[in-house]
C-alpha cells in the first residue's frame, strides 16, 4: 500500500435526543451516559428527538425549505465545522452516510398524488426524493465544494462515511473532510421496519466529524481531538438481511495493518437487541483479537440510526483521551488505555473497521 | 498510484439487453423515447420515456431494478472472465437513486386504495442499496462494498470510488456502476418541475424543451493493469483519471457559470496527466434542459476552447437514465474508442447557436481519438468528470 | 373573484405549499417583494416560484405557460393577483 497521510479529527458535531453540541457535550454525555427518551413511533419506543430543539438548532427562514432529515444533517455539520474552526473555502469534501434517507418526504409527495393527482404534486418535495438531499442542502449551507458522497448501507452508513472520508484524506485526494451519518424517525417507516422484523431500538439524528490531514491541521493550530490510523472496510459473507458464520475478518486486519500493526485495547461495536447479529460480531470480533475486549455499542441508549456509527467513532476519540471506555445500561465506565477500534458489521455482511487513538 | 483499466462490459439499455444491443442502437443514431407503458401518465404534459423493451435476466419476484442491475453485471463478470476464486476479493461499488421505489410504489398504491398487502419484498427492496446486497450475493463479490446516491451523476461516482480503490491498492479488481428502473415518483417528479420535453428530447437544439426520462443498467469491471496483463485479459480502455467537485449553489439549479463543472473536467485532466489537447471526444451530459446544456457548453469552451473538441449527447437516444446514466455513458465511452465511432445526437435538428461545438448530429461519425470523456452533472451540483484513454 | 379574495388565497397558498409560518404569512403585504435577492422580500427562489405556479394553476384554473414571459407578474401579492384575475376574466 502507499504511503498514507495522518488523518485527525479536529471536530464534531452530535444532534439527537440524548446529546445536542460538539466533543465537550458528547465527553460529558459520555462520562454519565443517559439514554435518550423513548416515545412510541409506529408502535414502537424509538428515541426520537424533540421538535423544539431541533426548532432551536435551524433558523426558520432556512427551516422552510429543508425537510427534518435535513434540518437533523446541517444542525449536526454545522457544530462540527464550528468547533473545527476550518474555513471551507480552503477545500471541504463532505460525506453522508444514511440507512434511510428522507422517507417522511417521498410519502408526503406520494400521498400529494393520491390526494389530488398531478396538481397536488410538490415541487419543492421532489428534490427530497432522492437520497442525496441531505448532502446537497448540507454542501450549500457549509460551503463544502470538493467530493461530495451519500453512502447508504445497511446498519453501518455512519461508520462507513467516516472511514471513507478519511480514506480520502489519507490517500491525499482532499485536505479535509465533514464525514458522518444522519437519519431520522418517520412513523411509517418505523412500522414497517417492525413488521419486516427488524430488532434494534430505532434512534435518529446526526454525528459529523471534519477529518483533515494532520498536517494542514497542526499548520493551521487547529485543536486537534482524536486520530483515525487506520480505516477498511469489506464485506462477510451472507445472504442479504441476513447473519452469517464466517469469522474470519479481513477489514479488521487491514485497518490495523493501517495502523502499523497495532493491537486495539477496546472496541466500539454493533451489539443491539438484534441478538443474532450480535453474536456474529462476537465472534468475528474474537477471531480477529483473539480475546473478548472491553465493548461498548451505545444503541441501546441512543437507537440505531446513521448518526451512531460516526458518533462511536468521536466516542473512541474522547475513550483514547480519558481513558474511560462507557458502561451500556448504566454500568460503570471501564478503565482503557492505548488505541481502539470501532466495529460496524450489518446484516448482509456489511463490515468497517477503523483504528482510532488519542492525538 | 497504480494504473485501471477496463476489461468487462455489461449494458441492460432501452435498446435491449446487451451491450450488443445497446452499441448497435447508438451506432443507428435511433431513438428509443417512447410513449410510456409501465404506469399511467393520465394529466402530466410529457407522457413518453426510454423504457427497456424486455427483462431477461433475474427472477419476477425481483424487484425491475435489481433484474437490470443483474443483468448488466452478470454480463460484465463473463465479458472480462472473471474467475470464481477472483471474486471473494472484487469489490462492488453500485451507483443507485430509485432501488426497488417502483415495486414500492404499487405497494403504497395499493394500500391507498384500501388494500391491505403485506410489507414483504416490495419494501424489503425498496432502499438504493438494496442492488449491493442482491448482486454481492448472487455474484459472490466479497471485497469492499457500498452504493453511492449522488442523483444523476450516481453512476459515474461508482465508477471512480471503484477506481480509487483499485489506485489506492485496496484491491485488484472492482465490478462498478449504476442502475435505475422507471418510478412515478422520477416521473411524476421531473413532470412537476416542468423539465421534461413532450417530445423525444433534443439536447444541444435551439429549440430543445426539456428531457425525457429513461431506465437501464451498466455495470463495467475495473482492474490494475499489471493484473489485468497477468492474465491476459482484453483490454478496452484506461479509466485514467476522474473529478469530483460540488456546485454548494441550489438544490436543483446548477451553478450559471458552470465553474463547478469546469473544475470537475480540470480535474480528471489533472488525474490522467493530460492536457485539454488530448481529449477527442466528450460525451456531454446534455440533458437537454436549456439550463444544463447551456452551462455544460459554457464549462467546456472554458477547459477546452470553442470548437475543436466533438461532443454528443447520448441521453438522445435513451433518455436520462438517472443513476444508470453514467454507467452506460461510461460504457458507450469506452466503445467510442475501441470501435473508432462516435455516437450522435441523435435528435439534433437545429444547433444551438451559443453551443461552439459540433455537437455530432444525427448520424454517427467515425474518428479514431486517444481520450475521451463522459460528464455527468447531478441534481444538487454533483459533478463528475471520468477520463478514458486508449488502451 | 375580487383582487382581495385572491390575495387571501395566495397568503393561504403560502402557508400550505411554501411552508411559511402563519404568523409570517400574515405578515405579507400586498406590496411585499417576492423574489429572493429584492430587498425587504420574502425570498422566493426558482423552486419555490414553480410550487407557486402548480398552486396558482390548481386554485385559480389559470393556465401557465412556461414560454411566456411571467417574471413581471410574480414581482408582489399585487402584480399576481391582478395577473390572475385579468386570466380569469379572459377564460
Amino acid at each position: 500500500m502507499q504511503d498514507r497521510r495522518a488523518v485527525v479529527i479536529t471536530g464534531v458535531g452530535v444532534v439527537n435526543a440524548a446529546v445536542v453540541g460538539a466533543s465537550p457535550a458528547l465527553g460529558a454525555w459520555l462520562a454519565r451516559p443517559r439514554a435518550a427518551a423513548c416515545v412510541p413511533v409506529g408502535g414502537r419506543p424509538a428515541a426520537r428527538l424533540p421538535e423544539a430543539t431541533l426548532a432551536g438548532l435551524i433558523d426558520p427562514a432556512e427551516a422552510r425549505r429543508l425537510s427534518r432529515v435535513c434540518q437533523l444533517t446541517i444542525a449536526g455539520a454545522r457544530v462540527a465545522v464550528a468547533e473545527s474552526g476550518i474555513d471551507p473555502a480552503r477545500g471541504l469534501g463532505l460525506v453522508v452516510g444514511s440507512e434511510l434517507g428522507d422517507f417522511t418526504s417521498t410519502i408526503a409527495f406520494a400521498d400529494g398524488y393520491l390526494a389530488r393527482g398531478a396538481s397536488g404534486l410538490s415541487a419543492l418535495l421532489f428534490p427530497n426524493t432522492v437520497m442525496n438531499t441531505m448532502a446537497a442542502t448540507t454542501a450549500i449551507a457549509v460551503a463544502s465544494r470538493e467530493l461530495s458522497l451519500t453512502l447508504n448501507v445497511p446498519g453501518v452508513a455512519g461508520e462507513l462515511a467516516v472511514a471513507r472520508g478519511a480514506a480520502a484524506v489519507a490517500g491525499g485526494r482532499v485536505d479535509a473532510v465533514l464525514a458522518g451519518g444522519v437519519d431520522e424517525i418517520d412513523p411509517l417507516v418505523a412500522e414497517m421496519l417492525g413488521a419486516l422484523g427488524d430488532q434494534p431500538m430505532r434512534g435518529e439524528g446526526a454525528t459529523f466529524l471534519v477529518l483533515e490531514a494532520e498536517a494542514t491541521a497542526r499548520a493551521r493550530n487547529a485543536a486537534v481531538l482524536g486520530r483515525i490510523d487506520g480505516v477498511a472496510w469489506r464485506s462477510l459473507s451472507a445472504r442479504p438481511w441476513g447473519v452469517g458464520r464466517r469469522a474470519a475478518s479481513r477489514a479488521i486486519d487491514a485497518a490495523r495493518a493501517c495502523a502499523g500493526g497495532a493491537a486495539p485495547g477496546w472496541v466500539y461495536g454493533s451489539a443491539s437487541a438484534d441478538t443474532a447479529l450480535s453474536a456474529w460480531e462476537s465472534r468475528v470480533l474474537r477471531a480477529a483479537l483473539g480475546a473478548d475486549l472491553p465493548a461498548a455499542s451505545l444503541g441501546g441508549l441512543l437507537g440505531q440510526h446513521g448518526g451512531l456509527g460516526a458518533l462511536r467513532v468521536a466516542a473512541a476519540a474522547w475513550t483514547a483521551r480519558s481513558g474511560l471506555l462507557p458502561g451500556d445500561d448504566g454500568a460503570p465506565a471501564t478503565r482503557v488505555s492505548g488505541p481502539g477500534l470501532v466495529h460496524g458489521l450489518a446484516r448482509g455482511g456489511g463490515h468497517v473497521a477503523l483504528m482510532v487513538g488519542a492525538a | 498510484m497504480r494504473r485501471v483499466v477496463v476489461t468487462g462490459l455489461g449494458a441492460v439499455s432501452p435498446f435491449g439487453a446487451g451491450v450488443k444491443a445497446y452499441w448497435a442502437g447508438l451506432a443507428a443514431g435511433a431513438c428509443a423515447i417512447r410513449p410510456l407503458t409501465l404506469f399511467e401518465s393520465d394529466g402530466f404534459r410529457c407522457r413518453i420515456a426510454a423504457e427497456v423493451p424486455e427483462l431477461t435476466a433475474g427472477s419476477p419476484r425481483r424487484s425491475r431494478a435489481d433484474r437490470l442491475a443483474l443483468g448488466a453485471a452478470l454480463e460484465a463478470i463473463d465479458d472480462a472472465g472473471l474467475a470464481d476464486a477472483d471474486r471473494g476479493e472484487t469489490a462492488l461499488v453500485t451507483g443507485a437513486v430509485g432501488g426497488g421505489m417502483l415495486e414500492a410504489e404499487e405497494w403504497y398504491w395499493a394500500r391507498a386504495r384500501g388494500e391491505a398487502p403485506p410489507p414483504g419484498a416490495a419494501l424489503r427492496a425498496i432502499l438504493p442499496g438494496s442492488h449491493a446486497e442482491t448482486l454481492g450475493h448472487r455474484l459472490g463479490l466479497g471485497g469492499p462494498r457500498h452504493t453511492v446516491v449522488t442523483a444523476c451523476s450516481s453512476g459515474s461516482v461508482a465508477l471512480a470510488e471503484a477506481a480509487e480503490l483499485i489506485a489506492d491498492g485496496v484491491v485488484d479488481v472492482a465490478v462498478a456502476g449504476g442502475v435505475d428502473a422507471m418510478t412515478r415518483m422520477c416521473f411524476m417528479g421531473f413532470n412537476t418541475l416542468k423539465l421534461l420535453d413532450p417530445e423525444p428530447c433534443r439536447p444541444f437544439d435551439k429549440d430543445r424543451r426539456g428531457m425525457s426520462i429513461g431506465e437501464g443498467a451498466a455495470f463495467v469491471v475495473l482492474e490494475a493493469v499489471e493484473r489485468a496483463r497477468a492474465r491476459g485479459a482484453r483490454i478496452y480502455a484506461e479509466l485514467a483519471g476522474h473529478g469530483m467537485t460540488t456546485d454548494a449553489f441550489h438544490v436543483t439549479a446548477p451553478e450559471p457559470e458552470g465553474e463547478g463543472m469546469a473544475r470537475a473536467m480540470r480535474a480528471a485532466l489533472a488525474a490522467a496527466g493530460v492536457t485539454a489537447g488530448a481529449v477527442g471526444y466528450i460525451n456531454a451530459h446534455g440533458t437537454a434542459t436549456p439550463q444544463n446544456d447551456r452551462i455544460e457548453a459554457r464549462a467546456i469552451a472554458q477547459v477546452f476552447g470553442e470548437g475543436r473538441v466533438l461532443v454528443s449527447s447520448t441521453k438522445s437516444m435513451i433518455g436520462h437514465t438517472m443513476a444508470a446514466a453514467g454507467g452506460l455513458e461510461a460504457v458507450a465511452t469506452v466503445l467510442t474508442l475501441t470501435q473508432e465511432l462516435i455516437p450522435p445526437t441523435a435528435t439534433l435538428v437545429t444547433p444551438d447557436p451559443e453551443v461552439t461545438f459540433d455537437c455530432v448530429p444525427r448520424v454517427a461519425r467515425e474518428a479514431a481519438v486517444e481520450c475521451a470523456i463522459s460528464n455527468s452533472f447531478g441534481f444538487g451540483g454533483q459533478n463528475v468528470t471520468l477520463l478514458f484513454r486508449r488502451a | 373573484m375580487e383582487a382581495k379574495e385572491v390575495f387571501d388565497e395566495l397568503k393561504t397558498i403560502l402557508v400550505a405549499r411554501l411552508k411559511f409560518d402563519p404568523r409570517r404569512a400574515a405578515e405579507v403585504a400586498e406590496t411585499t417583494p417576492l423574489p429572493k435577492g429584492v430587498e425587504g422580500s420574502i425570498g422566493l427562489d426558482s423552486l419555490d416560484f414553480i410550487e407557486l405556479s402548480i398552486a396558482i394553476e390548481e386554485t385559480f384554473g389559470v393556465v401557465l405557460d412556461e414560454s411566456e414571459e411571467l417574471t413581471a407578474h410574480f414581482a408582489s401579492f399585487e402584480t399576481l393577483a391582478r395577473f390572475i384575475v385579468s386570466r380569469r376574466g379572459a377564460a
